[in-house]
């Protein structure tokens, strides 16, 4: 009984893979670096994602804080027009356009501003530190970012903007803060820790934050991220438990910042991460820091002033922004202050965010383990009813 | 000290018992031929594992913290339990014949218990130097102690309470062996936290200081083990009883004479307590981040199947003697234990029903399971089936716990959790294979306690004629 329902339900899970399949959907990804300017002072990355009679345009950029606008489009033939001029004045709103303008389904963008760092010792809940628990927050807007010439690869749709602070001046900040962007043609999972399972429709950002030195014994850090909606929608913060860890050791929960669903067909897009950082660039298990996220800030919330999402989406009217922090660090571990090394990955695509499955080796392994001992009762059984029946046909042969 | 001297003294005169009692009044509790002394004795005996029981999982209690302070891995955290196990494959067969022929039980006893001593300074001094390795060699050394002291422990409670309260004093010695493990799952990460508080940090200090605190307990055991020799040799002197001996004799060979029932006996043992030992090793952790249990309430529930197998031993104890029917017993413990390895793993439930489930099958298992043993061999090789039987649990135990850790590091806990699973499966298809065997063979194995009683009668009875 067990085993032909454990079969149905690998046979159930093998059709649902077979049927579904939208990890088989294919995208050409190219990339493309200051698209209509020679110069590298600033910093553009134009990730252009093809697929069937759709476009996906993720556009990353430094100017300002750290942002990526996502732009959904119905066409193959959507392109990004960036005005220079404008994008790097005073007023930059409408310097980035997708044209056609009317095959734009869906856009959204996801700023990264500041990074907080506050005293510990109390405890490394950030909604519960006190005001005199914080240092200075690091403004990623006021970094100095890197030329991104040399840090992005075609052939890995890779890219790293990494900056340094750049009002410290001269008091020996050593150390950086990058963000490594990476695309995805198809669907599959990461090598390297958390193993985000990510599709054509997503690409991921790691915030990595080295050697910059912790200002106080038992310093934590938070990330703050702005995440806007257009129209009337609004951004909804999700967590998902979940029993599988065998992909991201020991951490049973994924976190993920989603559009709330709508009923006019607008499309949707999420953020999506593993509630751990890493302490290492090579990480194990043992290095997991864990992170933790708040509830999500809606009430008068306004993008920080400059970024490539102001010279998208231009003065607030038209979208509603959603904050949110995300801490690293809980109680007792100072992992950071060892290695002066964490990296947290999230994942941030259009639709919706990949769901975890049970890999095959745990279905097998549940079937046979418990299928075996079933099989072997039954067929004992079998023959135990089988020798009974005997000897008492022997019993009665004497008679005749 | 002068009067134990003169004690001894008037002992060594050597007066027959009985006019020693008579001529020579003693109070009760002085007197080793009455019940006062023995309860005395006793308590010394339930003490004297104390020690060894509280430090052999104070890894577990300080997982987190000896992971983080020494740096190292899951897999090393778990060579801790495997090297605590290697000494003991071999040591298994050793451990009757050191007390019998070469210590004798009372020096048997005294060397175990520094060996558990000495083991846990070394452990202690390895965190302190920050040496993980030395902390091993810790684990070896009170490993090497650990094991012979609960065979010496086991021959004390034969020589003095043979034939009267021997079983109830087996059932209270395990249960002091579960309160010693409770108390240092509960207590020890508290120790920590105090001595992070007065040294100010974490760190490998910290933890080795706290282990050093942890080591008091090896002092307190060794302590009795001091007096409970002096006791021994006094009641040796006035009772003019002989010194204890485990009585067990192991004959390799005997190997080669093994039936396929003590072979399946030996699978069921192996496959079940890898899946409790290791699990109970790597637990915390568990239910810190899967079910966001604080660190006080982790240490709780991981201790759960220590406090509820307590009470429940000697009671299951009863409940198997008087019903038989060891095999089913069995059946269900291991079915039992199934359901929970699989609660834990598939569901977010609550775990104490889970953990409390674990703790009974595991408390019902070891009472039906070990006596089986007893029917399935001739009463001349039983030495060598038990030696054997812990020997291989030990091997497994060891391989086990360092997989375990590995498993965890690179697949986590549910792949960790089926694991386990998968090893308590392979125990119930042993122990559904041992029920067919049995019931092919016409073995006794599964028969209730009156039928034994009533073949027993007829075996007497047929003697006789």
């Amino acid at each position: 009984m067990r085993v032909s329902l454990l079969l149905l339900c690998l046979g159930s899970v093998g059709v649902s893979m077979a049927t579904e399949r939208p990890e088989a959907y294919r995208r050409k990804v190219s990339l493309e670096y200051n698209p209509g300017w020679n110069s590298s002072e600033a910093n553009l990355l134009h990730i252009r994602a093809v697929g069937q009679n759709d476009t996906l345009h993720f556009v990353w950029s430094t100017i300002g804080a750290p942002t990526m606008v996502l732009v959904y489009t119905g066409s193959e033939t959507s392109s990004l027009h960036v005005n220079w001029t404008k994008l790097l004045s005073n007023s930059p709103f409408g310097a980035i356009r997708v044209e056609p303008e009317e095959s734009v389904l869906y856009s959204t963008a996801v700023v990264f501003a500041k990074v907080y760092e506050y005293n510990g010792t109390n405890t490394s809940d950030l909604s519960k530190a006190l005001a005199g628990d914080f240092y200075p927050a690091y403004d990623l807007a006021n970094f100095t970012w890197d030329s991104l010439d040399g840090k992005w690869n075609q052939s890995d749709l890779t890219a790293t903007f990494r900056g340094v602070c750049a009002d410290h001046g001269g008091t020996g900040w050593n150390g950086s803060i990058a963000f490594q962007v990476t695309a995805f043609e198809g669907s599959d999972r990461d090598a390297p820790l958390p193993r985000l399972l990510h599709s054509a429709n997503s690409s991921k950002v790691a915030f990595v934050m080295h050697g910059v030195a912790p200002r106080g014994k038992q310093s934590r850090f938070a990330l703050e991220i702005f995440a806007l909606e257009e129209g009337s929608g609004r951004k909804e913060l999700q967590s998902v438990r979940s029993i599988d860890d065998e992909y991201t050791p020991t951490i049973f929960e994924m976190a993920q910042l989603v559009s709330r669903p709508r009923n006019d067909s607008v499309g949707s897009s999420f953020v999506q991460w593993k509630t751990a950082a890493y302490a290492s660039p090579d990480a194990q298990r043992t290095d997991t820091i864990h992170c933790q996220y708040y509830p999500l800030r809606t009430a008068n919330l306004s993008l920080p002033g400059r970024s490539l999402a102001y010279a998208f989406f231009g003065p607030e009217a038209h979208y509603a922004v959603a904050g949110l922090n995300v801490s690293f660090g809980g109680e007792d571990s100072e992992a950071y202050q060892e290695k002066r090394y964490l990296s947290w990955s999230a994942l941030i695509g259009y639709g919706e965010p990949p769901e975890d499955m049970f890999s095959t080796l745990v279905m097998v392994i549940l079937a046979v383990a418990l299928g075996t001992p079933v099989l072997l009762l039954v067929a004992g059984g079998i023959t135990v009813c089988v020798a009974a029946q005997k000897r008492r046909y022997s019993e009665y042969d004497p008679i005749n | 000290m002068a009067t134990m001297e003169e004690e001894e003294e008037a002992l060594l005169e050597g007066e027959p018992p009985a006019e020693a009692s008579e001529g020579k009044p003693m109070p009760a509790l002085c007197d080793p031929s009455r019940l006062a002394h023995r309860l005395l004795v006793l308590a010394l005996m339930c003490f004297l594992g104390f020690g060894s029981y509280f430090c052999y999982d104070n890894p577990a209690a300080l997982q987190t913290q000896v992971q983080r302070d020494m740096k190292v891995n899951t897999a090393q955290f778990m060579a801790l339990y495997a090297w605590y196990s290697w000494p003991n494959v071999v040591l298994c067969f050793f451990g009757g014949f050191l007390i019998d022929r070469v210590f004798g039980i009372r020096w048997g006893t005294i060397i175990f218990s520094c060996f558990v001593c000495i083991g846990q300074v070394i452990f202690a001094m390895g965190a302190i130097s920050n040496t993980f390795w030395l902390m091993e060699a810790g684990r070896f050394v009170f490993g090497i102690g650990g094991e012979s002291l609960a065979v010496a422990q086991n021959t004390y409670a034969v020589s003095w309470f043979k034939g009267k309260e021997l079983n109830l004093v087996f059932g209270l010695q395990l249960s002091m062996a579960r309160i010693g493990s409770t108390v240092n799952m509960n207590i020890m990460g508290w120790v920590y936290s105090k001595v992070q508080d007065l040294l100010g940090s974490t760190g490998h200090t910290t933890l080795g200081v706290a282990l050093f605190i942890g080591g008091v307990t090896c002092i307190f055991s060794l302590i009795c083990a001091l007096i409970l020799a002096y006791l021994d040799k006094r009641a040796e002197k006035i009772l003019c009883k002989e010194q204890g001996k485990t009585g067990e004799v192991i004959k390799l060979t005997d190997v080669k004479d093994f039936s396929l029932s003590l072979w399946l006996i030996f699978i069921i043992c192996v496959c079940y307590y890898v899946a409790v030992f290791p699990f109970i090793g790597l637990g915390k952790v568990f239910f810190i981040e899967k079910f966001k249990f604080s660190s006080q309430e982790a240490s709780a529930i991981n201790s759960i199947v220590y406090v509820i197998s307590a009470p429940m031993s000697p009671v299951f104890g009863f409940l198997v003697d008087r019903v038989g029917k060891n095999i089913t017993w069995v059946i269900c413990a291991v079915v039992t234990t199934l359901t929970a390895h699989i609660m834990l793993a598939f569901t977010f439930w609550n775990p104490w029903v889970a953990m409390c489930l674990l703790g009974v099958a595991y408390s019902l298992l070891a009472c039906a399971l070990w006596p089986m043993v007893a029917f399935v061999v001739p009463e001349h090789q039983l030495g060598t089936a038990y030696g054997f039987m812990q020997s291989i649990q030990n091997l497994g135990l060891a391989i086990i716990s360092i997989a375990a850790g590995m498993i965890l590091d690179s697949r986590g806990y549910l792949f960790l959790e089926i694991f386990f699973s998968a090893c308590v499966c392979l125990s119930l298809i042993a122990v559904v294979m041992l029920y067919f065997v049995n019931y092919f063979r016409g073995g006794d194995l599964n028969l209730s306690a009156k039928k034994r009683e009533k073949l027993q009668k007829l075996a007497v009875d047929e003697k006789e004629i």
